[in-house]
């Protein structure tokens, strides 16, 4: 469950002061499927970042499970994160020295999760239909492989939540159904709450609730009454 | 199309751009004018600064023989021989006459009679350099007149006088002014025995002790004239002038002030070529930095880069922004080094001048400014070629496809291999490189061989290094792979972050390796030398030696010295025969062919004896006697045999008294010069002399400031022995030691900060990178002890495998340094260890230092960029 209340956040810019949010306030249920939607500037993606702990409003809160998370300190906000969210960006972010496997293991070891891992690694890896590419480096997959080890790498802990920011922006139309499909799983079989950063209408079809913004506020949030399937 | 584009971005739109640039990045900038300082720093410091030390250095050796040259000779010279000097002395050279001869002096008073060795000079004129320390304290000039004299202190011991009393010297009578205190020729005079007596060569002349057939010692001493504007002194002016004045004293013995004491030249020398070398070094690390930031910095600049070419820029307009970007940058590190270098060039004498009290003028050299900042802005011109390029080779897809940049980065060694096949300008480059280092060191050096070495041996040291770094990273990553997922998570990933895409591994383990080699050969060649150094000033070494002793004395004397608290080592004996060489090979001693060696000095030959290598004294050919040996061999000084014309095997005939006996040569020796024994050219099994008439001369070493304690005990028990106190010419020889010690440690440290700001920029480069991995590790839960570790390792992994390198080439060079210059080589295991641990603590300090605020960047700000 997300809550999200009051959140706004302005930056700096010299003298100027721009605000990106402006007074946001919904709640996420656990399950849910959500697409964030909105033109570039509107500030989804920075609602989606402070959803995930990523940075500090300027006022109002995110409470994840209860936990208000915005103020926390650093080290614990990575605990939070680590343990309860998945991030999935849309260049993918994989660290570039480590082989695919050693990129999915990583929550894992960074938040000592039981057992060694591997074995979950190894299973996600091949559901995501790179069973060979496992000791491959990032440099050497394409993009829409990069994107399945980065998607792997998200559900390793089997987060409660992931957030996803526009995942098939980078990727052509079979790669992009691909990683919707992945996605679309984990919402529906695994009841993963999913939060989607998109401007592509369609894929937010598939999504049980739109939220849309405009100049950093509220334009429309809809539910979905029939979700599309793939 | 290009063409026409790159001729329309003029000189002045590019200079807007490069400026803008430059301003929008400062704190990349940073470093890389910090790399030029620092190297122009080095090098407009260090070329002042030893051209101003290594005169004051030089003066110091020069004070030990008073002079430049001297010649020695037994006679006055002839008259075609005086026209010769009088023809040197017309090209500007000064010349003063000392003569030294041993004569009987009475107290004027009591009639008392004494020998002395008296030294006629010309107070206007000597000492060219050093000082005579009187007491009361005056000047020389003022002191000494055709009616005066100064006296050694035994002298007024002995015969009971005070200064102002009188002492009859040959028919005359002189009134003693003061005492003297301090000679600084006293080693490289006649040795003889009995007190010092100054007095004018009026006042010889007077005396009438100067006759034909008179047994006096003539030495001449010459100034060369003192260089235009601190200019250093001019040592080929010096070799020139020994040439010629070998050629016009045949009969004479011709040394010049690097002979004056072989440990103090040979310090000098090797000093001279580690410094030289060593601002070289200096310069080109600083250079090796600016290449690699600005080969960093054009890589963030690639999509700029690519953008302005997708819009028509040609290479050549593009180039024009980047060259003139480095020659700012280069114009404004050179002159922030200028400055740094006339700073360090001022305050360094002060502190020295307290520390050792030598003092040493600050010279503000307009031309060291001027070499310092050319060299400067020319070495950055030339490393930044490679890098600069590379722009040609950047393609407008970049904007669209950005991968093509990690894949061209994969492997460095690899993109270098592929740039030389694909890219002749880069070959062409390269080759501009080397020549330009050429010119530059044989430039710096005043050497073209030392150009030629150097700048071809540092190109193959880095290549090397670089090489030798690929291996150890390639090893380092088969490893990995092959133990990847059963290392530590950390550590794995810290190792991996090694192969981190543009990360310049290879090269900055090459250029942090220089470093750390750099200075571990200096440290560990100079603990070498200046331990070498150290045992031949060292504190058991005689600095007080005694003449004259029979041998019903010496063993008293022995004792004696043995029970005086402030003899502090074992006391040297060396037994004496007076002799005469008759024939050499079987030839005549009048018709020998000599070279000059006074022939009259045949007649007088000291022989000694000993069963085993004195000390002090190398064997340089042949082999020394086993203790039982009776035929007569003999040890001949390497000197003594080239003016001898003697080599080993060869015979030669001595008479001693009523004997006359053969000897071979089997032995060419060598000595330190600071023994007694180095006094002895011609060394004997024991048996060869046994039941000869002989004196004994000693050496042995008192503590400095209690000298003449030991010399009034001795008086009192033996007043026929005499005793020569060199203990403060032997000073004067370690504090020189001691000021080549702290300019070499000075230097080194210039290294070591240059090698630290090269990390850092290398860091700095990869900033951005980093920042998104730190990013995507917080995003995916790790705390930032966690990251913190990670980096750590990836940092002090850099620094050992650097150390690892750096400290194995160190003592290979070590190795071979020290075997040139004939000492033993050791591996010394604790220094490797403090390298290695020493680069990795460096490593991972100036790694974090670079990284300045890297861990403290939230997620957000960074993908935002994306």
């Amino acid at each position: 469950m997300i809550e999200v209340k009051g959140l706004r956040r302005s930056i700096r810019n010299g003298a100027r002061t721009t605000e990106i949010l402006k007074g946001i306030e919904f709640a996420v249920p656990a399950g849910q499927f959500v697409a964030i939607m909105g033109s570039s500037g509107s500030g989804k993606s920075t609602l989606l970042g402070l959803l995930a702990g990523l940075d500090t409003p300027t006022a109002g809160d995110v409470i994840v499970d209860g936990v208000a998370i915005s103020y926390l300190p650093e080290d614990q906000l990575a605990q939070v994160r680590g343990r309860k969210i998945g991030f999935v960006f849309q260049s993918y972010q994989l660290i570039p020295t480590l082989t695919a496997l050693e990129n999915v293991l990583l929550p894992h070891e960074l938040n000592g999760g039981a057992g060694d891992g591997m074995e979950r690694a190894r299973d996600l890896l091949k559901n995501v239909g790179l069973d060979g590419r496992m000791d491959h480096y990032p440099v050497q997959l394409s993009g829409g492989e990069q994107q399945r080890v980065a998607l792997a790498r998200a559900f390793m802990l089997r987060p409660p939540i992931v957030l996803a920011d526009e995942p098939t922006g980078n990727l052509d139309t079979t790669n992009g159904a691909h990683v919707l499909e992945l996605l679309l799983h984990l919402n529906r079989v695994e009841r993963t709450t999913l939060v989607l950063v998109t401007h592509d209408p369609v894929l937010a079809t598939y999504a049980d609730r739109r939220i849309t913004l405009r100049d950093g506020v509220m334009l429309s949030d809809e539910l979905n009454p029939a979700p599309a399937s793939l | 199309m290009a063409n026409n584009s790159a001729s329309s971005l003029s000189w002045r739109l590019a200079l807007k751009i490069a400026a803008r640039e430059m301003r929008s990045s400062k704190g990349k900038f940073f470093f890389v004018v910090l790399s030029v300082a620092i190297g122009v720093a080095a090098l407009t410091g260090v070329r002042g600064f030893s051209a101003t030390f290594r005169s004051a250095l030089l003066a110091q050796a020069r004070s030990i023989m008073a002079a430049d040259l001297s010649t020695r000779m037994f006679a006055q010279p002839t008259d075609k021989e005086q026209a010769g000097l009088d023809a040197i002395a017309r090209e500007g050279v000064t010349i003063t006459p000392v003569t030294e001869l041993l004569s009987m002096a009475s107290a004027a008073k009591t009639m008392e009679p004494l020998l002395v060795s008296l030294k006629a000079v010309d107070p206007r004129q000597y000492p060219f350099y050093g000082t005579i320390d009187l007491q009361p304290a005056g000047q020389l000039k003022d002191a000494l007149t055709p009616q005066t004299v100064v006296v050694a202190d035994d002298l007024l011991a002995r015969l009971k006088l005070n200064v102002g009393d009188e002492l009859k010297i040959g028919t005359q009578t002189f009134r003693i002014a003061a005492v003297v205190t301090n000679e600084p020729d006293r080693l490289s005079g006649s040795f003889a025995s009995g007190p010092r007596v100054f007095l004018t060569q009026e006042g010889l002349k007077q005396s009438g002790l100067i006759g034909p057939g008179s047994h006096a010692g003539q030495r001449f001493l010459f100034k060369v004239p003192p260089p235009r504007q601190g200019a250093p002194l001019s040592e080929a002016w010096v070799a020139q002038l020994k040439a010629q004045l070998e050629d016009l004293l045949p009969e004479a013995q011709v040394s010049d002030y690097r002979e004056t004491s072989p440990a103090l030249s040979q310090g000098l020398d090797r000093a001279t070529s580690v410094l030289s070398l060593m601002s070289l070094v200096a310069l080109v690390l600083g250079a090796v930095g600016v290449a690699m930031a600005m080969r960093a910095h054009l890589q963030q600049r690639m999509d700029t880069i690519a953008i302005m070419k997708s819009l028509g820029a040609g290479s050549g307009a593009i180039l024009r922004i980047y060259v003139l970007q480095t020659l700012l940058l280069g114009v404004l590190g050179g002159v922030i080094g200028v400055a740094l270098g006339v700073a360090v060039q001022g305050v360094f004498p002060v502190f020295l001048e307290r520390l050792l009290h030598v003092q040493t003028s600050f010279q503000f050299h307009l031309s060291a400014i001027a070499v310092g900042l050319g060299a400067g802005v020319l070495t950055t011109l030339l490393f930044t070629l490679p890098p600069l390029l590379d722009i040609r080779g950047i393609r407008p897809i970049l904007i669209l496809r950005r991968a093509v940049e990690d894949q061209e980065d994969a492997s460095f060694g690899a993109g270098i291999l592929r740039r030389l096949k694909k890219n002749r300008a880069q070959i062409a480059a390269a080759v501009l490189i080397l020549v330009g280092l050429a010119v530059l060191a044989t430039l710096l050096s005043d050497s073209l061989r030392v150009g030629q070495v150097f700048s071809l041996g540092l190109v193959v040291v880095l290549i090397v290094l670089m090489g030798a770094s690929t291996l150890l990273l390639s090893l380092l990553r088969r490893l990995l792979e092959r133990t990847r997922l059963s290392l530590p998570s950390s550590l794995r990933h810290g190792l991996a972050n090694l192969y981190r895409p543009g990360n310049p591994t290879a090269p900055l383990l090459a250029a942090l390796g220089l470093g750390v080699m750099q200075i571990m050969t200096v440290y560990l060649v100079q603990q070498a030398v200046v331990q070498e150094l150290h045992v031949s000033t060292g504190p058991s070494l005689p600095n007080v030696f005694l003449v004259d002793m029979t041998d019903d004395e010496v063993g008293g004397v022995k004792k004696l010295l043995e029970l005086q608290p402030q003899v502090k080592a074992e006391v040297e004996l060396l037994p004496v025969i007076s002799s005469r060489i008759l024939s050499v090979d079987g030839m005549d001693a009048e018709s020998l062919k000599l070279k000059n060696f006074p022939r009259r000095l045949l007649r007088s030959v000291s022989l000694t004896w000993r069963d085993t290598v004195p000390p002090g004294t190398t064997v340089t050919a042949g082999q020394w006697w086993k203790a039982d040996e009776t035929r007569p061999e003999v040890a001949v000084s390497e000197r003594q045999a080239e003016r001898l014309g003697v080599k080993l095997g060869s015979q030669i005939a001595f008479a001693a008294q009523d004997r006359e006996f053969t000897a071979t040569v089997t032995a060419l020796t060598k000595s330190d010069g600071q023994h007694a024994f180095s006094r002895a050219d011609f060394v004997f099994p024991h048996a060869a002399l046994r039941g000869m008439p002989l004196v004994w001369y000693g050496g042995v070493h008192v503590d400095p400031a209690q000298v003449d304690k030991v010399q009034r005990v001795l008086y009192a028990a033996y007043p026929s022995v005499s005793t020569i106190n060199v203990a403060q010419a032997l000073e004067a020889v370690r504090l020189v030691v001691m000021q080549i010690t702290y300019v070499i440690q000075f230097l080194a440290a210039f290294s070591i900060f240059a090698g630290a700001v090269i990390l850092a920029s290398s860091i700095a480069g990869t900033r951005y990178r980093r920042i998104r991995e730190v990013v995507v590790l917080k995003t995916l839960g790790a705390t930032r002890g966690r990251i913190a570790t990670i980096f750590s390792i990836e940092f002090a992994v850099l620094g050992l495998v650097a150390g690892l390198v750096g400290a194995v080439f160190a003592n290979a060079v070590t190795a071979a340094v020290l075997h040139q210059l004939t000492i033993e080589y050791r591996v010394e295991w604790l220094w490797a260890v403090v390298a290695l641990a020493g680069s990795a603590a460096l490593t991972v300090a100036t790694g974090w230092l670079a990284s300045f605020r890297v861990l403290g960047q939230k997620p957000l700000e960074v993908l935002r960029e994306e």
